[in-house]
Formats: C-alpha cells, sequence, structure tokens
C-alpha cells in the first residue's frame, strides 16, 4: 500500500493515459467530449500532486527516489499539464479526430516526465526521458499544416536522437569508471574522478540529454523551428512543463559535480553566458512571435544554468522558484497566443497590433507575462532573476552577474516590442478577442499568481529550500 | 545608526495608500471620470499627510532612524522588508508627497484613457515612495524598478513630440543602469560574508578596497543614469519634452532624485573608501553636467527642452555636493534635491498649462505671453528666478551650500561651476523675456487665464518654495541630525 502511496500520481497520470486511450478508439470523433474528460483529470492530477506532497521513499530497488524534490516538480507538472488542458478548448491546430490521441501523448509525456523527477539511477533517467522525448517526437507533426509541422517533428526527433546517443555515451563512461548505475553510488567516486578527463568528459556528454530539453546551448537550434511548426497548445506544454522537468533532473545530475567544482563549473559558464547572450541577441530580429519567445527560452536557459552551476543550496532553491515561475510566465503569453490566434495558425508580432482595444485583459495579461519574463517588478520573474543572480554572487561569479545583468536590459527591447504592438498600435481590421470565462478566471488567476509570488515569495522559497536538502548531498 | 521602532506603521500605509487606490481605480469605469479622479487625489493626498507627519515629527534631538518598521521577508536570503525615516529621506518623502498630490490636481483635465493614466501613475509614486524609505537593499531595487518602468507606458500613450523614441531611449538608458546597479548590489551583498540585504548591518563590514572601489563605480554610473549625470543624461532632455505634464513633473521634480539618493544611500554609506578613490571623477562629471546644461540650454527653443536642460545643470549642482563630501556639500545637496524638485516640477506645471492652450512651446511664437495669461506666466517666472538662484526661494540655500563646499574642496572648479550659474541666470532672464515680456503673439490673445482651482497645485508649489526659503532652518536641522553622523561614518 505504501508503494502506492509513493506512486501515486504517475499512477494517477497512468490511469488517465489508459482512459483517453479508450476514447481514441471511438468510431465517431467526439473532441467536445475529450476536451472535458481531459480538463477534468488534469485538474485531478494537480489533486493527486498536492496530496501526495510529503511522501517520502524509494520504490524500486532504489533506483526510484520519492522526496520533497520530486514530489513539488511533479505538482508543477502536473499544474502544467493543467494549464495547458485549459487552452485546449479550441484545438484547431489538430484534426478532430486526433483530439484523443493528442491527450493521450501529452498525458504519457507527463508520466515519462514525473518519473525523470524521481528517478536516481542512470538507467530509469534515460528510459524516463526517452519516453517524454518520444511521445513528443509523435505530437509535433500532428499539426494541420503545410508540412512546417513534418520539418519540425523530423528536426526534433534528430536531435533528440543525437543528444541521446551523446548521453548514453556519457552514461556509459560513468558507468565504466564507477561500475555502478546508482547516483549514490556514483557520488562518492565523483572526487576523484572528476580529476581525470574521463569523469569530466562523462558528466558533461551524460548533461547533453538535459540541456536538449532545456534548449541550452549548443543544442539549441532545435526551438525556434519546433516552436514555430507546433500546435500553439503544445508548443506552450513543451515551453513549460518540459522545461520545468528538464531543470528537475538538471538539478539532480549537476549534484554530481558539487565536490569537485572549478572545470566542471567554467565549462557551464561558457554555456550559460553563450546561451543568454545568443538567445537575447537573435531574438531581437525575430518577427514571429513563437520564433521569438523559442529564442527568449534559449536565453532563459541560460539563467536557469546560472544557478545550477553555483551547485550550493541558495542556487538551487531558487532555480527550483525560478522554474516554477517560468512555467507561470511563459504559460501566460502562450495563453494570450493561443487565444488571440483562434484558428490555431502562427502570430507574428505584428498581428498583436491594438490587442488593446480587442481585449483589453489579454493584452494586460501579455504585458505582465512578457514583463516577467524581462525581470520587470513586481514579478514573480523579477524576484526569481534576483535571487538567481544574488546566489550566482554568493559563490564569486561577479562577471557572469554582470553579463547576466546586462543581457536583462537587451531582452526588455524585444519584449517592449511586444508590448508596443499591444499597447500601442493601431488594430485596423483585426477582429476582437472574446476570451470564454474560464479563461478569463485563469487570467486573473495568472496575473494575481505573478504579482502575489513576485511580492511574497517567502512560501515558494522557504518550499523549494527544504525540497533542496534532499538532492544536494553534501 | 540608532533605530526607533514605531508603533503605528505609517511608512507601510504612506507606500500603501498609492496600491489601495489603484486596486480602487481598477474597478471603477472608464466612463467615471470624476471619481477616479477623486480617488487618485484622495489616495496622494493621504500619503501626502502621512509624509507630512513624518517630516514633522521626525524627532530631531533624537535624530537616527526613525518610524521604523521591520519584517523577515525571505529568511533564507536575508531579506527584510526594512523601511525607516532619517534626515536623509524625510525631505524627500515630503516632496514625493507634494509632487504627487499636485501633480494629480494638475492633470485634473485630462481625457484620454484616464483610468489607466491615474493607476500607472499611482504605481510609479508607490515605486518612489518606497525607495526613499526602504532601509533593505532588496526593497530598494524593487521600488527603484517599480518606479522606472510604468514611464515607458506613460510617455509612449500620453506624450507628445518623438514619443516612442523617446520612451524606448528613456527605458532601455534607466535598464541599463539597473543592469549596472544588480551586481554592484550583489558584490557588497555576497562579500559581506553576513547574507544580509539590510543596509544598517552591511554598513557594519568593512569591505575590502577593491570590493569598495568597484561597486562604487558601478553604483555611481547605475544610479548615475538615473540622476542624469554628465555624459548619461541624454535620455532626460528628449524624455521630458516627450512625457505628459504631471509625469514630467513627477519624473523631473521626483524620479532622477532616486538616482541621487541611491548614490548618497547605498555606494556613499557603505564603500567610504571607494567614495575618497573616486571623488575627484565624480566632481568633475558634476561640474561638466552643471556647465554643459547651462550652456546647451541657452541655444534651446523649445520651454520644455530649456527645462530639460537646466534640470541638468541642476542636478549637476546635487551631484557635485554629493562629491565633496563635507557636511555643507551634503546639506545643500539634500536641500537641493528637495528644491530642485519642486522648482521642476512648476515649471512643468507651467509650462504644460500653457501648452494645453497653445499647443506650442516655441519661446518665439509665444512673444509677450505675460499680456495674455499673466497668472499662468508669474508661475513661470517665479519657478525661472528660482532656478537662477534668486534669494529668498529654496534653492538659494542649497546652491550656497554646495558652492561653497564645491570651492573649498575642488578649488578652481568649483568656481568654474559658479560662474557657469552666473550664465544660468541669462538664461533663465532671456527666456522669460522672450516668451513673456516681447510683442503678444495675436493667435493667443483669446485665451482665458489659470482659474484659481486649476492654479491651486502651483500655488502650493510656490508655497513650498517661498516656505522653505525664508525658512531655511526648518529643513537644514533636519538634514543635519544625518548628515553629521554620515560624514563621521566617512
Amino acid at each position: 500500500m505504501k508503494a502506492v502511496a509513493l506512486f501515486l500520481p504517475e499512477l494517477y497520470f497512468l490511469l488517465m493515459a489508459l482512459v483517453l486511450f479508450f476514447c481514441s478508439l471511438r468510431r465517431q470523433t467526439e473532441p467536445s467530449k475529450d476536451f472535458r474528460l481531459f480538463l477534468a483529470m488534469s485538474a485531478g492530477g494537480i489533486l493527486v500532486g498536492a496530496l501526495s506532497l510529503f511522501q517520502q521513499g524509494s520504490l524500486f530497488f532504489a533506483s526510484y527516489q520519492v522526496d520533497l524534490f520530486s514530489q513539488v516538480f511533479k505538482l508543477a507538472l502536473a499544474g502544467g499539464v493543467f494549464l495547458v488542458a485549459l487552452i485546449c478548448h479550441r484545438l484547431p491546430g489538430v484534426e478532430d479526430r486526433f483530439h484523443a490521441e493528442f491527450y493521450l501523448f501529452l498525458t504519457t509525456c507527463t508520466v515519462g516526465m514525473m518519473m525523470l523527477v524521481s528517478a536516481v539511477e542512470l538507467l530509469t533517467i534515460y528510459i524516463s526521458l526517452e519516453l517524454a522525448s518520444y511521445s513528443l517526437y509523435i505530437l509535433i507533426p500532428m499539426r494541420q499544416g503545410d508540412g512546417i509541422d513534418v520539418e519540425a517533428g523530423v528536426k526534433y526527433l534528430f536531435i533528440g536522437a543525437v543528444s541521446s546517443c551523446f548521453m548514453l555515451f556519457g552514461l556509459s563512461y560513468l558507468f565504466g569508471a564507477t561500475h555502478s548505475t546508482y547516483l549514490v553510488d556514483i557520488l562518492p567516486k565523483m572526487p576523484a574522478l572528476l580529476a581525470s578527463p574521463v569523469g569530466l568528459l562523462g558528466l558533461i556528454l551524460s548533461l547533453a540529454g538535459f540541456f536538449f530539453k532545456l534548449s541550452l546551448f549548443p543544442i539549441h537550434f532545435w526551438a525556434p523551428d519546433v516552436y514555430q511548426g507546433g500546435a500553439n497548445q503544445l508548443v506552450a506544454y513543451i515551453a513549460t512543463a518540459s522545461k520545468v522537468a528538464a531543470v528537475a533532473i538538471l538539478l539532480r545530475f549537476a549534484a554530481l559535480g558539487s565536490s569537485y567544482g572549478y572545470s566542471f563549473a567554467q565549462i557551464l559558464v561558457f554555456l550559460s553566458i553563450v546561451s543568454m547572450t545568443l538567445g537575447n541577441l537573435v531574438a531581437i530580429i525575430q518577427k514571429d512571435f513563437k520564433r521569438m519567445l523559442a529564442y527568449s527560452s534559449i536565453a532563459h536557459a541560460g539563467y536557469i544554468l546560472m544557478g545550477v552551476l553555483t551547485l550550493s543550496e541558495s542556487g538551487y532553491t531558487s532555480v527550483i522558484y525560478y522554474a516554477v515561475a517560468y512555467l507561470i510566465m511563459n504559460f501566460t503569453c502562450f495563453m494570450v497566443l493561443s487565444e488571440v490566434a483562434d484558428d490555431g495558425r502562427d502570430l507574428q508580432i505584428a498581428e498583436f497590433a491594438g490587442l488593446y482595444h480587442r481585449s483589453p485583459l489579454l493584452a494586460l495579461a501579455l504585458m505582465m507575462g512578457l514583463f516577467s519574463l524581462a525581470g520587470v517588478p513586481p514579478s514573480i520573474g523579477f524576484t526569481g532573476k534576483l535571487l538567481i543572480f544574488t546566489s550566482a554572487m554568493n559563490q564569486g561569479y561577479f562577471w557572469l552577474v554582470l553579463i547576466g545583468a546586462v543581457n536583462g536590459t537587451i531582452s526588455l527591447y524585444y519584449y517592449l516590442r511586444v508590448v508596443y504592438a499591444a499597447y500601442f498600435m493601431d488594430p485596423g481590421d483585426l477582429p476582437k478577442v472574446v476570451p470564454s470565462p474560464a479563461i478569463r478566471w485563469t487570467t486573473y488567476a495568472l496575473i494575481l499568481i505573478i504579482i502575489g509570488f513576485g511580492v511574497f515569495p517567502m512560501h515558494v522559497v522557504d518550499l523549494a529550500r527544504t525540497a533542496v536538502k534532499f538532492v544536494l548531498y553534501t | 545608526m540608532a533605530e526607533h521602532l514605531t508603533n503605528f506603521p505609517y511608512l507601510t500605509c504612506m507606500v500603501l495608500s498609492p496600491v489601495i487606490g489603484i486596486a480602487i481605480i481598477l474597478f471603477l469605469k472608464e466612463e467615471q471620470k470624476f471619481l477616479i479622479r477623486a480617488v487618485s487625489l484622495v489616495s496622494a493626498g493621504i500619503s501626502l499627510g502621512f509624509s507630512i507627519y513624518t517630516f514633522v515629527a521626525y524627532d530631531r534631538a533624537l535624530g537616527g532612524l526613525q518610524f521604523v518598521e521591520k519584517y523577515e521577508w525571505v529568511k533564507g536570503f536575508g531579506i527584510s522588508y526594512f523601511v525607516g525615516v532619517d534626515g536623509l529621506n524625510a525631505p524627500l518623502l515630503l516632496l514625493t508627497g507634494i509632487v504627487i498630490f499636485t501633480g494629480v490636481l494638475t492633470m485634473w483635465e485630462l481625457e484620454l484613457r484616464v483610468k489607466e493614466y491615474f493607476a500607472f501613475m499611482l504605481f510609479l509614486v508607490t515605486g518612489v515612495f518606497g525607495v526613499f524609505m526602504s532601509m533593505d537593499m532588496f526593497f530598494f531595487f524593487l521600488f527603484y524598478e517599480i518606479a522606472v518602468v510604468p514611464m515607458y507606458v506613460l510617455i509612449l500613450i500620453w506624450g507628445s513630440t518623438r514619443k516612442e523614441y523617446a520612451a524606448m531611449k528613456l527605458t532601455l538608458y534607466l535598464m541599463a543602469g539597473s543592469g549596472l546597479i544588480i551586481p554592484g548590489l550583489l558584490l557588497l551583498y555576497a562579500t559581506s560574508g553576513l547574507y544580509t540585504f539590510d543596509l544598517l548591518k552591511l554598513h557594519g563590514v568593512h569591505f575590502s578596497p577593491w570590493v569598495q572601489k568597484l561597486t562604487f563605480v558601478l553604483l555611481l554610473f547605475g544610479f548615475g543614469v538615473l540622476a542624469a549625470m554628465w555624459p548619461f543624461h541624454t535620455w532626460s532632455p528628449v524624455g521630458h519634452v516627450a512625457a505628459p505634464t504631471a509625469v514630467s513633473m513627477l519624473h523631473a521634480g521626483v524620479l532622477m532624485k532616486l538616482g541621487s539618493y541611491g548614490i548618497l544611500r547605498i555606494p556613499m554609506y557603505l564603500c567610504p573608501e571607494g567614495f575618497q578613490y573616486w571623488s575627484s571623477l565624480f566632481g568633475l562629471l558634476a561640474i561638466c553636467g552643471i556647465v554643459y546644461g547651462v550652456f546647451v540650454g541657452l541655444a534651446q527653443t523649445d520651454l520644455k527642452y530649456v527645462i530639460g536642460y537646466s534640470s541638468v545643470s541642476h542636478m549637476g549642482i546635487v551631484a557635485l555636493g554629493l562629491a565633496t563630501g563635507t557636511v555643507d556639500g551634503l546639506n545643500g545637496s539634500v536641500f537641493q534635491m528637495f528644491a530642485h524638485g519642486i522648482m521642476t516640477a512648476l515649471f512643468f506645471s507651467a509650462v504644460g498649462y500653457i501648452y494645453d492652450r497653445t499647443h506650442t512651446r516655441e519661446i518665439h511664437e509665444l512673444g509677450g505671453f505675460c499680456k495674455i495669461m499673466p497668472v499662468a506666466s508669474a508661475f513661470f517666472i517665479t519657478a525661472a528666478l528660482c532656478g537662477a538662484g534668486v534669494p529668498g526661494f529654496a534653492s538659494f540655500w542649497a546652491e550656497l551650500l554646495v558652492f561653497i563646499a564645491a570651492v573649498r574642496v575642488f578649488g578652481i572648479g568649483g568656481l568654474i561651476a559658479l560662474a557657469s550659474i552666473v550664465v544660468g541666470a541669462l538664461f533663465a532672464l532671456r527666456v522669460v523675456q522672450n516668451s513673456f515680456y516681447n510683442e503678444p503673439n495675436p493667435k493667443f490673445t483669446h485665451l482665458e487665464d489659470v482659474s484659481p482651482f486649476l492654479g491651486l497645485p502651483r500655488m502650493i508649489l510656490i508655497a513650498t518654495l517661498i516656505l522653505f526659503g525664508i525658512f531655511p532652518s526648518l529643513m537644514l536641522d533636519l538634514i543635519k541630525t544625518a548628515v553629521v553622523p554620515f560624514i563621521s561614518g566617512l
């Protein structure tokens, strides 16, 4: 019984996948029924996630660790799925008959990610990661389109496969050098190992798989094409929930390097700087909103890595906080996107013109989301970024923080361009946008969360700090 | 510095009053214009009331930090909500209260998107109050950014004259300044070894010389951008010209003081050795600003540009006072922040009134405006005289103190700055003569003069200038309670 309680969120989502699987077998397509079922069950997912928040234990021959750290992330994932479900009420990007499958694979992907955040053994990690990735390989080309979806799908598949190869190669080094696939066994051997190139190379290559998910330089170039090519709702999922899971496992894995800092951290410093600078600079010239967000996500991967590479308690705490913040604020932008693009098209930034006149509420939400991404207070993004900078500075990364802060200024420029379009450009003959009551209330809630947790971060920070103690073994 | 806790949260009420105002305004409809204005006025009035109270009730014999409220905010990162009043910020809180109150009155006639306008303006002012009262670097920076960002929207919607360019330029300049401030603040946080953002606790730490030097220069330039310190001033005239009247008032009157106050409160307070090292550069830039502002101002034909450049020059005086690092200099500098704030608010408010009626700010087009709108012109002329440093107005004392200190510390540099003030007087008189005492422009003869109600905010500003001009000790005694211990810590 104890085992069931520990595995409850995963079991719930597996059950959900099963139900959706039966839905997909239906002869007549009933998209609205599928949607309601998916929404209701994902709402239940949050409840299950919250109930099992304080579970603790290990499963499957200690290859699977359930602790506050993993449960916080599972709750965040369940929340992410529920939010994405909310904007699926119109799913014009996907053919009606595929809706049930669409939900099904979103669910299996979530199961994979939930397992990923709990996995503490190399093979379990790999399998969970692939379960999540394979679902996405199928989901991306599901969009109705002119071939851009297929291009995106193929690109994601290939780059995903290549990064998996790197990862497997790195894992084999770790296994070969330590004779164990358990993180617990590997950890004490890391200090000696990291002094040799084998250990360093093995660890860095192993991280490649997570860098791919996080769209961090140098495995970032799938992001713009996949963001543009995928259905808006799916991209919302990739940009939020999927990133959160990647952050979780990255934290758990990078902790392996904590015993021996210098060259390991230096490599991450380099990746972080290149990633945020590149992402922000290229985002400036984008015209497509989703492509812009893709480059902004590359930049944010750099910020997140900045917190990870501190390998300190405060750094990890701020990364967890920032990951949750990123989920909320990025989702806000995607929600506005999917509401404005009611026929599921890709949206040019210029198409936000006069959004203020077409829907004041969505314009406000867009502005809050973008300002939060840019790190403007009082918002959750500002507080998160400042906490990350603080912990990086505590470890003496002065230049990294300086570059990060300058990057914040650069990024404000392109976020402001969207705000400018939404508030000050003439709407012309662009139609009004009328959000449904559910979306309206979600918007209120999101705005409230963005401001509320930005000004009162203490509870989330405290929770994150307790959670961190479970991963940072030193 | 001694801390005296308060039994009533005066400062929190002061900063929350605009927030509550915003919350009420958001629930009103755009059509209920009167109600929106009334709510803004009341919430600004409450803040003003509290700021007057803290100014008057501050116990000058006791000194130190009074009305203190302190709560732990995020324990793990050493962040606390810590606000208090001392001699340095009490005048500035009062200034903010006066400017926002008169600012709301000045914009009473606004018709375009009234609801959002007042919401953004109150939001901005929340940030300003917050910066002045915060004794915790985290909240200081949080409020600082809150005060800076709404400007973009305010200029873009309600501005004029190349507003898109001005808004973007201003925002990017100020955010670039923040980009220098964050590393500076965090360097202090990290190297202190205390892991706290509490300014008073950090003051007890002796930072190593290189940390002090590095932090000081980062924060000097970071805050210097907002203080329109030469050569980072270029956003300011453009921004002030583009902004709507009350925003110019707030921005030139109050926001720019955030920069100079920031320099005073954080780098000078925490990094005395850094200050010693950089003070001559600081002084040099200040003198450049004073001279440059005056001479470029001479060439302008647009009244708002004239004021914009005079602000650069006057903020240079503030910076010069700080750079001297003497009791007189700091006294004068803080007093000048207050006096210049009120004076510029009066300037912009007068110009705004004239511009709303005539739709021009060209000096030559206005011609003999004094004959058409004697009262409106009188407001402007009063501000111009005050700007020229005529005795009887508050800024006279402030400038006097700063220049006494500057000549003593910087010698010839101080004299050059002083000499340029004479040119400044010429500058003010030329503008006054050309726009108010020439032949009146027949186009404008039908215009009516300021009504008593609309004249009220300007009267308040003038009364303040004269009150502190005649009784400077009201202000100086208060400032001194903080400056004397401040200097002994340098």
